[in-house]
């Protein structure tokens, strides 16, 4: 059966930003060949915060300023990118690395190679952002959970109640309410830090 | 390597290119990779050759085209294939798996039934064969029943569990990637375990002229292939090209679609030199873009885009007599697509065949 990926392919964005030489055009007719919506961008600058599926850029260090402006204009919401490189000096790696590259080819750009690298940058992107996503939802379900043993902690001191207790009650209360018990717990805390202010006020 | 030599005679006898006849300088790879590359090297170092012709087997293929490809040459490539592939200095003239698979999965999901097993020689075309029909099957809403692979050079008893599965499973269809020697012994061991092959066929692409040559009529009968061409098309253009085929090799010299591709790509480079004025192959692979050639099979051109070949896809089934009688020719002539992906299931076959593809549109 055929890898997801490659169904994908058909109608994939990919914007090749590179100079409008032979090698350029060559790159953008083998993508299309292959069945991308290929286009290509050139000079850098208009490649900026553009929205795509996947970038083909040209790496080469008398470009590194341009290079370094156009990786960072994408902030957290990286793109796949596959650079193109003349050069394995470390200077050309380290803009390799600093683009954030998902793979590499290599000039001569020549056809065999070009799907290949295609197909594993845009898994190791899709295997990221699966990653971070996972993250940001760990993330969250932590901050939630020292919210809620706050808030337990609020309610046992105030209350007088077991820490069990402290639990059936935040429980209880965020059903009846009809919200997260990680919801409740954020307004018992704010709820706490209030009467606190005035307390002190006072 | 029979049909390029009558293409060569054709052409010499009717004057050469530019007044020059045609000389061939043949090696032979044995179908062996690393034999290939270095029969290349040779013709391209020692005789300063730059238009090659042939290969059978993908691997050959593969190891032949970085030394045309570092020296600049162009190699004219006669066989279906599995597809993926696109070099500058190659010419694709057999089928891409849109020009038969797509067709063949089709006729068999419509007039056969939609349980289908697959079996095929362990290689690259065979496993590459079964993903697309497996995509294709799906896609139609049928279902793969099982899927086996027997040694490039099997032999008999390597089917012997393959039948077993068959008969187990009672497919609609077999579909073979079986090549080579081992598939006539695989139709042979099909009909003595006594399937009926107008109820459960074997389907397959490779299964020509040449491999019916080796078996029994009665072993042939009823199976089904997918080609551009067939020795029984029946058209004036096949008929004259399969009679001068056999006048000069014989009446029982079978002639298969690979042949007729080798034929009509030797026509096609003569006429691109021709027009090109010279063998240069960057100007005659310019050239190739531009012309049209009448093959047996219909008028055939090469896709600038891609370099393959604009095909006519048909399906026949083999008679009492061991002879492919075409069952489906709807008279199109269809563009190659190389990296044709299949979309998800639901989406009809058809639909993807016809997909608009624009390699130069902005």
């Amino acid at each position: 059966m055929t890898i997801e990926i490659l169904r994908d392919l058909r109608g994939m964005r990919v914007q090749v930003v590179h100079p409008p030489d032979t090698e350029g055009v060559a790159l953008i007719e083998h993508l299309r060949r292959i069945g991308c919506q290929a286009e290509a961008i050139w000079p850098m600058e208009d490649a900026h915060g553009v929205a795509t599926d996947v970038f083909f850029v040209a790496v080469d260090h008398d470009r590194r300023h341009a290079i370094q402006q156009f990786a960072r204009s994408f902030g957290v919401n990286a793109p796949t990118l596959i650079a193109v490189v003349g050069y394995e000096d470390p200077s050309t790696l380290q803009l390799v690395l600093e683009a954030g590259a998902h793979a590499v080819i290599e000039r001569p750009i020549r056809p065999f190679g070009v799907l290949t690298q295609l197909i594993v940058a845009r898994n190791l992107w899709l295997q990221q952002r699966e990653a971070r996503q996972q993250l940001q939802k760990l993330e969250r379900k932590l901050a939630g959970q020292q919210n809620v043993q706050r808030a337990k902690l609020i309610l046992m001191g105030t209350q007088g109640l077991t820490e069990e207790e402290a639990h059936r009650t935040l429980r209880r209360r965020a059903m009846s309410k009809r919200m997260a018990v990680e919801e409740l717990a954020v307004s018992i805390i704010s709820a706490d830090d209030l009467l606190r202010s005035r307390t002190a006020l006072r | 390597m029979n049909a390029s030599r009558l293409a060569i005679d054709e052409i010499n006898q009717a004057g050469g290119i530019l007044g020059l006849p045609i000389e061939a300088i043949v090696g032979d790879s044995a179908s062996n990779p690393h034999r290939a590359r270095i029969v290349a090297e040779q013709m391209i170092l020692r005789h300063g050759l730059r238009l090659l012709f042939g290969c059978y087997m993908s691997s050959t293929r593969k190891a032949v085209l970085p030394v045309i490809e570092a020296h600049r040459g162009l190699l004219f490539y006669p066989t279906l294939y599995e597809g993926f592939e696109y070099s500058d200095r190659c010419i694709y003239t057999g089928a891409a798996p849109n020009q038969n698979a797509l067709q063949l999965a089709r006729f068999l999901l419509e007039r056969q039934g939609s349980r289908v097993l697959m079996v095929g020689s362990d290689y690259v075309f065979p496993h590459e064969s079964n993903r697309v029909m497996a995509d294709l099957v799906e896609q139609g809403l049928g279902k793969i029943v099982g899927e086996f692979y027997v040694p490039l050079h099997a032999e008999s008893s390597d089917f012997d569990h393959v039948i077993a599965e068959i008969r187990r499973t009672e497919p609609d269809v077999v579909f073979s990637t079986v090549v080579g020697h081992a598939t006539a012994l695989f139709y042979e061991a099909y009909r003595r375990a006594g399937f009926d092959p107008y109820r459960q066929p074997i389907a397959s692409l490779t299964t020509s002229e040449a491999e019916v040559a080796a078996m029994t009529p009665e072993a042939a009968e009823g199976h089904i292939t997918a080609a551009p061409f067939f020795e029984r098309l029946g058209t004036p253009a096949a008929d004259r090209f399969v009679a001068s085929y056999k006048a000069r090799f014989g009446p029982d010299a079978p002639v298969t679609a690979s042949a007729e591709a080798a034929y009509f790509q030797m026509h096609l480079a003569a006429l691109a030199l021709q027009h090109a004025g010279t063998d240069r192959p960057d100007q005659v692979i310019a050239s190739l873009h531009d012309i049209e050639f009448a093959a047996p099979q219909g008028r055939v051109r090469i896709d600038p885009g891609n370099n393959h070949c604009f095909l006519w896809p048909r399906v026949a089934r083999l008679n009492a007599y061991g002879r492919f009688q075409v069952v489906w020719d709807p008279g199109v002539r269809l563009k190659p697509d190389p990296y044709c992906i299949l979309q998800r299931p639901g989406e009809s076959p058809g639909v993807v065949a016809a997909a608009p593809y624009h390699p130069f549109a902005q």
